[in-house]
């Protein structure tokens, strides 16, 4: 599930903690950006090291990433220490 | 309250089945009360489908840092991230693998294959791991 909400907390004992909550399918609409612009270098890259070395593994990266990102939604890590707390929750 | 328990509970209302039924129905479909169920489907071999990995880590009585950390990773994050080990150029594989020897894992990368990876993972619904020392942790599947 392509998570569209990230939470982001962080808060030290003595400091004004820092909270966001934003919507992650910006970023996703950034990435995606970026990886179509770099896909005719990719390709290029693949071509030229297909026979001695990472060649097709390179043009993998890009179902792999996009496998990775779907998969983010639930990922949650949650982190209580004396000195901070941080809280990553992808929704 | 999932469906199945719904209607189990309903047929024990309307006297179509007995107490004692009811509770064996109930014991098949299994006990919500684990805590560890909720997430979990069954797939079509009844076998149950863990979707996270949880790590939790509570601060015992005695516990020094008292830090408490709760994670939680979908199997399908585990599974697409693996498949990047394909990705560890061949000659970082040595190194990889003295690493994984100075911590006291006799693992050579270079040996596993992704069908491995895939069985590893597969089989994690079947590792519960509960510490208690200073701090409690457990790793168990839901």
């Amino acid at each position: 599930m392509l998570p569209m909400l990230v939470r982001f907390k962080v808060k030290e004992p003595g400091h004004h903690g820092f909270g966001l909550c934003f919507p992650a399918i910006l970023i996703w609409i950034l990435l995606a950006a970026l990886m179509l612009v770099l896909l005719p270098f990719m390709v290029l890259a693949a071509l030229i090291t297909w026979q001695h070395g990472p060649g097709m593994r390179l043009l993998l990266v890009y179902p792999l990433i996009v496998a990775v990102i779907w998969n983010l939604g639930g990922l949650t890590i949650d982190v209580e220490q004396k000195q901070r707390t941080l809280l990553i929750d992808f929704i | 309250m999932n469906e199945e328990r719904r209607k189990i509970l309903d047929m024990l209302a309307q006297g179509k089945i007995t107490a004692e039924e009811a509770e064996k129905l109930l014991d098949a479909v299994g006990d919500p009360g684990s805590g560890t169920g909720a997430a979990a489907g069954t797939d079509a071999a009844g076998r149950r489908i863990w979707k996270y990995l949880r790590v939790q880590v509570d601060p015992g009585p005695n516990s020094e840092s008292g830090d408490r950390v709760n994670i939680r990773v979908p199997f399908k994050l585990i599974r697409a991230g693996l498949k990047f080990a394909a990705f560890i150029p061949r000659e970082a594989h040595a190194r990889v693998t003295q690493a994984f020897k100075e911590k006291g894992m006799d693992v050579d990368l270079a040996r596993i294959t992704p069908q491995d990876l895939e069985e590893i993972v597969s089989n994690l619904d079947d590792m519960t791991v509960e510490v208690d020392g200073k701090d409690k942790v457990r790793i168990f599947c839901e």
